[in-house]
């Protein structure tokens, strides 16, 4: 379990069509921290989260092309599972996509896809990743009610405990508090923090003051190209960048 | 200045009523074709009830005598039969197009179902009489060891199932493409295969929309005329098999209502035959686009 | 438990595999019987009437013992399709015209007239053209009229009448709201609005509803049955009755003579290039109107 959840990207780039949206990044993201994407909208830090787990693949245009390495392998080598690559990373999205079945079936909708069927192990199951994503306390009377009952911020504690209960090594987050009120935001934050002892996590923020709060290590996104990457501390107190710089003093947004 | 105000508002009063008056029409044409239909069904009904009428077979219009049973049953098998044959096609087809076509198949599979949708029913017929009929009769009846002219329900079904497609394939379409990808990316980011997001999500979501979109094609089904009248055989009997002839209410009176005028009560069973299948025609229609709209202002 | 689920998802996996292969072969199979249907019917009918296919068919009406087989041509059903699909078409449009700007431009769309006006358009979009065909000999006897062009138009406009007003409706209620804000900000009222911002946005689209309409109308065989009569001549007055193209098929089909019968295989071919011919303009221009939709 020690050295999982490291991730790193070699020569990415993405084109829609004749669009480069993402040009030649290099990143490593280190394990069990959380790494955050800053960068102005457009800038293609959506579309950085969505090759990490293959999304891409699924709309028609997108073209992929350099190497992704989670744990040693190439996610885009021919003989790789996508659907085992997603598995190994959790995905918190801008608004939060219950399915249209119930709070326990949505917790469980992933187990039981890669084979799971014993209830009592299902239970158990359930209850863990609930808990762990501090939703069990407000949910667990009325575990079998249609999850789209739930408030919009634990909607996103719901999906938060979904995507762990596949036992994912890396958790991705696309804005995941966009939609949320300050309350349902601290909350979700929070959990974020204490995920990170367990959890690789890479978070799409354009809130800086929620990167400075959540960061270890920042990656700053600019128009397609990774600008700048480092530690939290060093990239908002001593950019190195004169871009990087416009961005967090506001200059550019 | 006073003045020009004053004509621009006069003349958009005079605007407004008019418009008024014209947008009214369509409430006033419904209205007229279901009263006069009526209206002119009554005289029958005065001297023989309504379940007679409808359960009796025995159709003799000389004789005074009209059942309207095995007209009724008619259209009922054809229309089940046609219904049965292009549910799971077209489900599957506007599954695959909304969910795996690439884009370039797209391009292709999108015109071949409006090109089905506006081909005129009569032509529909044609291929009917010139493939299908025959293909019932010389093929697929001796499998079933049983004779048939080809003319039949069979025939006409299947006929039916190509018309009906395109109207089921279009709505149903536009219902799964409603589906927002974000849940779909959610479910595929648990480790879900496609086909596991369709099964487990996406008709989740869209099912509704999808039975609404099924009883919009039955509701068709059963109004279809020319191309049923030309391949089912038009025999006025209880049909036995899928093999035998029908005479759905739209033959019926496509066949005779133009030279009804003679025979005392002719005329108001036929009408009394319009009226039934408005009835059953819009209680269907209604039903889905009222279903429809109901889903459509939910996720819209 | 944890191992139980990540590390041996072998098997599983490949059912699940299956699964996903069976349920892809399958719907693009229905794909397949979809597009075949099509391409059966169209090539039948261009197959069956090869031998019939001459220039006369289009250029001369009926001769004498034209239904046993000798000389002449479709052309009275082709001007009289023209002329009925044209005219209904006209009448309809001269109604949902009006009918629409109105329930667009004075009518907030959750009114209850309104609901009930666009309620009634579907229940007459749902009505059977036989229906219609019925109703329309009713009414043409309450007038004491003949089958004539002008019947059958009316006919034909009733049924055309539905299909015109909704899908101009639907495409008028796209039209965004911040549009009419800006014309009503610069003094326009809600008249000028419609017909000056709103109708030009839209043309393109209710050049669409009308050729929709009209394919629809050309194609109508059950409502012209009782109400446009038929006739070996050229229709030349609103009284006389009229030939259509569907009728012109569905006659000669039932008649014993091969030749006859050929001949209604290449008047089915005159019909459909006629609708492909309308369909294939609406596509065009639909594609003009939304370039960026795929449907």
């Amino acid at each position: 379990m020690e050295s999982r959840g490291r991730l790193s990207l070699k020569n990415l780039n993405v084109y829609y069509g004749k669009n480069h949206v993402l040009k030649n990044v290099n990143l490593e993201i280190p394990e069990k921290k959380i790494t955050v994407i800053i960068g102005p909208s457009g800038c293609g830090k959506t579309t950085l989260l969505k090759c990490l787990n293959r999304l891409l693949d699924e709309g028609e245009e997108a073209r992929v092309e350099g190497q992704i390495i989670v744990d040693g392998q190439d996610i885009y080598a021919p003989e790789i599972d996508v659907t085992l690559i997603r598995k190994k990373m959790g995905l918190l999205s801008q608004k939060p996509q219950v399915l249209p079945m119930s709070i326990y079936d949505n917790v469980a909708f992933g187990p039981r896809l890669f084979g799971l069927k014993h209830r009592p192990q299902l239970d158990q199951l359930v209850e863990k990743y609930l808990k762990l994503a501090g939703l069990w306390d407000e949910v667990k009377d009325r575990l079998h009610e249609p999850a789209s009952r739930l408030s919009i911020g634990q909607q996103q504690r719901l999906c938060l405990a979904r995507g762990l209960a596949v036992e994912p090594e890396i958790i991705l987050g696309d804005e995941p508090t966009s939609a949320l009120d300050p309350q349902s935001s601290r909350n979700v934050e929070q959990q974020l923090l204490r995920l990170k002892q367990d959890y690789t996590i890479v978070l799409v923020t354009h809130i800086l003051r929620q990167a400075r709060r959540l960061a270890d290590y920042v990656a700053f996104l600019y128009l397609g190209e990774l600008v700048e990457f480092g530690p939290a501390s060093e990239i908002f107190s001593n950019p190195k960048d004169p871009r990087t710089m416009a961005y967090i003093t506001g200059e550019i947004s | 200045m006073e003045k020009i105000r004053s004509s621009k508002i006069k003349k958009e009063k005079f605007q407004r009523l008019v418009g008024a008056a014209f947008s009214l029409f369509p409430l006033f044409l419904a209205a007229n074709i279901f009263f006069i239909l009526l209206l002119k069904a009554f005289p029958l009904l005065t001297f023989k009830s309504l379940p007679s009428l409808i359960f009796s077979s025995a159709w003799q219009p000389v004789k005074g005598q009209f059942g309207l049973w095995p007209f009724i049953l008619g259209t009922f098998w054809v229309t089940i039969t046609a219904f049965a044959l292009a549910v799971p096609v077209s489900i599957l087809t506007s599954i695959y197009i909304a969910e795996y076509a690439p884009d370039q198949l797209k391009k292709i599979l999108v015109p071949v179902i409006d090109l089905l949708a506006g081909l005129p029913s009569v032509i529909y017929g044609m291929w009917g009489v010139l493939l299908i009929v025959p293909l019932v009769g010389k093929y697929l009846a001796p499998l079933f060891d049983t004779y048939s002219s080809g003319y039949s329900i069979l025939a006409a079904g299947i006929v039916l199932a190509v018309m009906i497609l395109p109207t089921i394939i279009n709505v149903s379409v536009e219902v799964l493409n409603s589906v927002p990808m974000a849940l779909k990316e959610a479910a595929l980011s648990l480790g879900a295969t496609r086909f596991e997001v369709v099964r487990y999500v996406v008709l989740k979501k869209a099912l509704p929309g999808i039975v609404a979109a099924c009883v919009l094609g039955l509701s068709r089904a059963f109004g279809e005329t020319i191309a049923v009248l030309m391949v089912v055989g038009n025999v006025p009997e209880i049909p036995r098999s899928l093999f035998s002839p029908a005479y759905p209410l739209p033959a019926l009176l496509a066949n005779n209502y133009g030279e009804m005028m003679s025979i005392p009560g002719y005329e108001s069973a036929l009408n009394l035959a319009a009226f039934l299948l408005l009835l059953i025609v819009l209680s269907f229609n209604l039903l889905a686009r009222w279903y429809l709209t109901k889903l459509n202002r939910r996720t819209g | 438990m944890k191992d139980k689920i990540t590390s041996n998802p072998g098997p599983g996996l490949q059912r699940r595999k299956r699964v996903e292969f069976v349920f892809r072969a399958l719907m693009l199979t229905s794909s397949l019987v979809v597009s075949l249907s099509l391409i059966l019917i169209l090539v039948s009918i261009i197959w069956k009437s090869l031998p019939a296919l001459k220039l006369s068919m289009i250029t001369r009406t009926p001769g004498s013992g034209y239904y046993l087989g000798k000389e002449g041509g479709i052309l009275n059903a082709i001007i009289g399709s023209l002329q009925l699909t044209l005219g209904a078409t006209l009448i309809a449009l001269l109604i949902a015209l009006p009918a629409v700007i109105y329930l667009n431009t004075y009518l907030r769309s959750k009114s209850f007239l309104a609901e009930a006006i666009r309620f009634a358009l579907d229940v007459l979009w749902g009505i059977p053209s036989i229906v219609y065909g019925a109703f329309g000999f009713l009414v043409m006897l309450f007038f004491h009229l003949r089958a004539s062009l002008l019947a059958g138009m009316i006919t034909v406009a009733l049924v055309e009448l539905p299909i015109l007003s909704r899908v101009m409706d639907e495409t008028i209620r796209l039209v965004p709201a911040e549009l009419k804000e800006t014309a009503f900000s610069l003094g326009a009222n809600r008249w000028q609005t419609t017909t000056r911002v709103v109708l030009r946005q839209v043309f393109p689209g209710l050049v669409t509803a009308v050729l929709i309409a009209l394919g629809r109308g050309l194609g109508d065989a059950a409502s012209v049955l009782f109400t446009a009569g038929y006739t070996d001549r050229l229709t030349t007055s609103l009284l006389q009755p009229v030939a259509t193209l569907p009728l012109a098929i569905f006659f000669q089909l039932n008649s014993p003579f091969p030749e006859v019968q050929q001949r209604a295989y290449a008047s089915a071919a005159v019909l459909t290039l006629l609708i492909l011919l309308i369909s294939l303009i609406t596509r065009s221009l639909s594609r003009k109107l939304s370039r960026h939709k795929i449907y």
